[in-house]
């Protein structure tokens, strides 16, 4: 780690340093003072930022349980009060520690410079390296897929910083018509941009260990033509200066492992996705800042939008097999903590680059979506309690870990929490007490969990206020402060709804039952009907007007204490509804990457893809074919038994039609080229009445427009015509 | 080739007035559109060309279905068209293939394949010869290891009592059941 120190003091040689900052300066500064000493100095300042902010959170907490315990003490304990004791200690803590953060991340963007970031190390003059740009896909929207990654192509080559980088598309898709749809896009890109033994791409047969065993394939095929690999999501866009400076930062930085950037949400356009993608844009800043002044090199990795240096990865981050099976052991699902956990355990630092610009990244277009991809990232979570029982993990690895695990399992505890809270309440009743709390205490807890939560984002608003050249973009001040008390309500109103959700995923996978990993709906799919929204979403009405009833019965007063998660569960089917809708509210939560959008997330590009059914198209299109049949490998082993059910499969298809195959029938008829091909001619040889009508009128879909809208008596009246002679 | 255009003009004048030549024509036109080749005269003439070549063929072959042999020929046409974009190494029965990739690769500048032998220079003609569609590079292998899960002394101890309980949670009736009687449980003593 190379300190830079700017106008901040630290420790002794504050006055010798004062004004350094820079890479350069960094090296005079080893120089005076040694690298040893500077890294024990680095780490004396690290301890000091982990204990201040523990003692912050400690103390808030401790506030908070006294607060809870006078509000408690009415009227005697009992085993309920003080099992909702333990829980209320547990989610305290968690929401000190949260805001704590946030606080610190405020003062120390309030205060202008931050000494110990790993930005302060970039050099714009390093050299750069050998990087390969890998983004793992699974049946994704080839036209999102490859376009992003021609946005950092161009990008980087409009930079002249192309020749360093390497682009992998490393497929893990199953389905035939995306298989299909990848591979000649992938030729497209590669047409377009000249780009062949640049742009790779690799479809694997059998996707093994999920995204993880993705990146691990990679790892192994390639891992040593490169020196560091950036992994991008599907949806992840990067700008070229972006990347350049993730390399130069990881050049400068010998010691770092990963580099994790901030990624900013970008391009939605729901009402959902637009509130989430305003409220990370404004509140993120605040939390990242906190974030990193205590982890410092002991930082997390998110799974993409970050660099990795392959050496120590292939070297260390080799994923163990869980004991036990699935949901939560066997194969680890969520990976990216782990791999930062095991790379922090060989000793090399994970660093959290979160004010480094031109990161970007989609998210699901409305709640139903989010709720599918969360219970994923659930499943993957919980799986990290195994290393929180593991040798060689780090304290601070093992508090990110219990962060994941927190941010699903955090849910039924505060379920129960709320439900212990109305058990109790209803004795009160039944022995006919009344309002049994300490009214000072609970108003004073009250305002205090209200501060906890809402500040935050408060602090947030100032530190946005302060710049004025920031606030521009977000229409105004006022429209920034409209859209922060909008995104708190609707933040009241779904967090029922996320409690209900996680609580049964937690409960699922507790129960043994696991996730199948399907393709994330990006921005922009089709928004969830009121009958699929019913049929999801129908328990939490039933369950808010029944536990409204019942707090009604124990009290008015106790009605309207839970009347924030009533409402949010009597709410929810509308809720879902309309958080996938679209030209709602669209003069608040405005962003600047909505308002000022750099220009790769402007551009847009056209692949020469048809519409209709991909796999038809691999048998009958000249191009798609063609391309499709020199992507197979070639068969070495001509086994009967295999030629023989290939066979069988083509003269199905011949015969019935392509509906008749099923999608693993397709996959296997597609991994054999020449069959491919011969279809190709046989079909567009093969007479109409020789072969099923289905062929004939695919075939014609390839009529061009003009012929198309032509009428055939001017068909006819051009086969008549005479040609000129002079050309004949 | 010199063709009088009233030859041509009967040609097609036959082509319409037979069922099974409509069809073939049709067909024949369907790919070449779908080849994105333009439609303009040097491709009806490069068409009809073909189509005399079949409907020769077709007297020795009267079983042979006319969109067959329309196909053929015309496939041949586009052989000798494309043919010196490909090296001589391509197995016969891959050269389709190779001559629509290349078709592909030097669209939309040069669509008309007539036209392709006329407009690429001697360098473009030369990297198209050497052109073979390789999604990936050489492989350089390194290996990734899996690192084997070891508990913590601490975490040896909590999943020796963990094993000793998870009978409780090897049924779901049994779990439910148990969750729902601690609750009642603390219920009941909090009454």
């Amino acid at each position: 780690m190379v300190v830079v120190l700017g106008k901040r003091k630290i420790g002794f040689f504050n006055e010798t340093v004062q004004h350094m900052s820079g890479p350069d300066r960094s090296a005079r500064l080893v120089e005076l003072v040694g690298p040893a000493r500077l890294d024990e100095v680095f780490q004396a300042k690290v301890r000091q930022r982990r204990w201040a902010v523990g003692l912050v959170t400690l103390g808030i907490a401790v506030i908070g349980v006294w607060l809870m315990c006078d509000m408690l003490n009415l009227g005697g304990w009992s085993p309920l009060k003080v099992v909702e004791l333990s829980l209320f200690v547990l989610l305290f803590t968690a929401l000190a520690f949260g805001f704590t953060q946030a606080f610190i991340g405020f003062l120390v963007l309030a205060e202008g410079h931050e000494p110990l970031k790993i930005t302060n190390t970039l050099d714009p003059a390093a050299p750069l390296a050998s990087t390969a740009i890998a983004m793992p896909i699974f049946n994704e929207d080839a036209t999102t897929v490859f376009g992003n990654i021609r946005t950092l192509y161009d990008s980087l080559q409009q930079r002249g910083e192309l020749e360093n980088f390497d682009f992998y598309l490393l497929s893990d898709s199953v389905e035939p018509n995306k298989v299909v749809e990848e591979e000649l896009a992938w030729a497209d890109l590669c047409r377009q941009t000249n780009g062949f033994g640049k742009i790779h791409y690799r479809r694997r047969r059998l996707p093994v260990n999920r995204k993880s065993g993705n990146i691990a394939d990679f790892c192994r095929r390639w891992g040593h033509r490169h020196r560091y690999m950036i992994v991008l999501d599907a949806d992840s866009i990067m700008t070229g200066e972006a990347v350049s400076s993730l390399v130069r930062l990881m050049e400068v930085n010998p010691r770092t492992g990963i580099i994790q950037t901030m990624p900013k949400l970008a391009k939605a356009q729901t009402l959902f996705g637009r509130i989430q993608q305003f409220a990370s844009r404004l509140y993120s800043p605040v939390f990242a800042a906190g974030l990193n002044f205590w982890q410092q090199g002991a930082g997390n990795y998110w799974g993409h939008n970050a660099i990795i240096r392959v050496s120590p990865f292939l070297t260390s981050c080799g994923l163990p097999e869980l004991p036990g099976r699935e949901p939560l052991g066997g194969r680890v699902l969520s990976h990216d903590f782990v791999e930062a956990a095991l790379m922090r355990d060989a000793g090399w630092e994970v660093w959290f680059a979160y004010d480094l610009e031109g990161s970007y990244e989609g998210l699901p277009p409305n709640l139903t979506e989010y709720v599918k991809r969360d219970r994923r990232w659930c499943q993957g979570n919980l799986q990290h309690m195994w290393f929180l029982l593991a040798e060689k993990i780090r304290p601070v690895s093992r508090l990110h870990l219990i962060q994941g695990i927190l941010a699903y399992g955090s849910s039924p505890l505060l379920a129960l929490f709320i439900l212990f809270g109305t058990f109790q309440a209803a004795i009160d009743r039944w022995h006919q007490k009344t309002l049994n709390v300490q009214l000072p205490s609970a108003l004073i807890l009250m305002f205090l969990t209200l501060l906890l939560l809402f500040s935050p984002k408060l602090l947030s608003l100032i530190h946005l206020s302060s710049q004025s050249k920031s606030l521009r973009p977000y229409g105004s001040g006022l429209r920034a402060a409209v859209g922060v008390v909008l995104e708190i309500v609707f933040s009241i109103l779904i967090a029922p709804i996320m409690v209900w959700f996680h609580t049964r995923f937690v409960f699922r996978n507790l129960g043994g039952q696991t996730v199948t990993w399907h393709t994330q709906t990006r921005e922009g799919g089709e928004a969830p009907g009121w009958a699929a929204t019913l049929s999801e979403y129908w328990p939490l009405p039933v369950s808010g007007i029944c536990l409204g009833l019942f707090a009604w019965w124990i009290s008015p007063g106790y009605f309207l204490w839970l009347l924030p998660i009533l409402l949010g569960l009597w709410l929810a089917v509308p809720l879902a509804l309309l958080s996938g809708r679209s030209g709602l509210l669209t003069s608040f939560f405005r962003t600047p990457e909505e308002t000022e959008p750099v220009k790769e997330l402007t551009t847009s590009y056209v692949f020469q893809l048809r519409e209709g059914d991909q796999f038809v198209h691999a048998i009958l299109d000249p191009f798609y074919n063609a391309v499709h049949v020199a992507l197979q490998k070639e068969r070495r082993n001509h086994a009967p038994a295999a030629e023989g059910y290939v066979a069988s499969l083509a003269a199905k298809l011949f015969r019935q039609g392509p509906e008749a195959l099923t999608a693993r029938e397709k996959r296997a008829l597609l991994a054999d080229g020449p069959t491919v091909a011969r279809l190709h001619v046989l079909i567009w040889k093969t007479p109409a009445q020789l072969m099923n009508p289905i062929w004939s009128k695919a075939l014609e879909s390839y009529r061009s427009p003009e012929r198309v809208s032509r009428p055939a008596s001017e068909l006819m009246e051009q086969s008549h015509s005479p040609v000129d002679p002079a050309v004949a | 080739m010199a063709i009088s255009a009233e030859y041509l003009t009967l040609l097609r004048v036959g082509i319409n007035a037979s069922p099974e030549w409509k069809e073939a024509w049709d067909r024949i036109n369907d790919y070449l559109d779908a080849l994105k080749v333009p439609e303009d005269v040097e491709r009806q003439l490069a068409l009809l060309s073909s189509f005399e070549q079949a409907i020769a063929r077709k007297r020795q072959e009267p079983f042979t279905p006319a969109t067959q042999l329309a196909f053929e020929e015309t496939q041949r046409a586009l052989d000798q068209t494309l043919g010196h974009l490909i090296g001589p190494e391509v197995p016969r029965d891959r050269r389709s293939v190779e001559e629509r990739i290349r078709l592909f690769l030097t669209e939309p500048s040069d669509r008309s394949s007539s036209k392709s032998q006329v407009q690429l220079s001697d360098e473009v003609l030369e990297a198209l010869r050497e052109v073979r569609l390789k999604p990936t590079p050489r492989l350089q292998q390194a290996s990734i290891t899996a690192r084997p899960f070891r508990f913590s002394p601490t975490g040896e101890k909590v999943i020796t009592f963990a094993e000793r309980v998870a009978f409780l949670g090897s049924n779901r009736i049994l779990s439910w059941c148990l969750g729902l009687g601690i609750i009642g449980l603390l219920i009941f003593a909090s009454l």
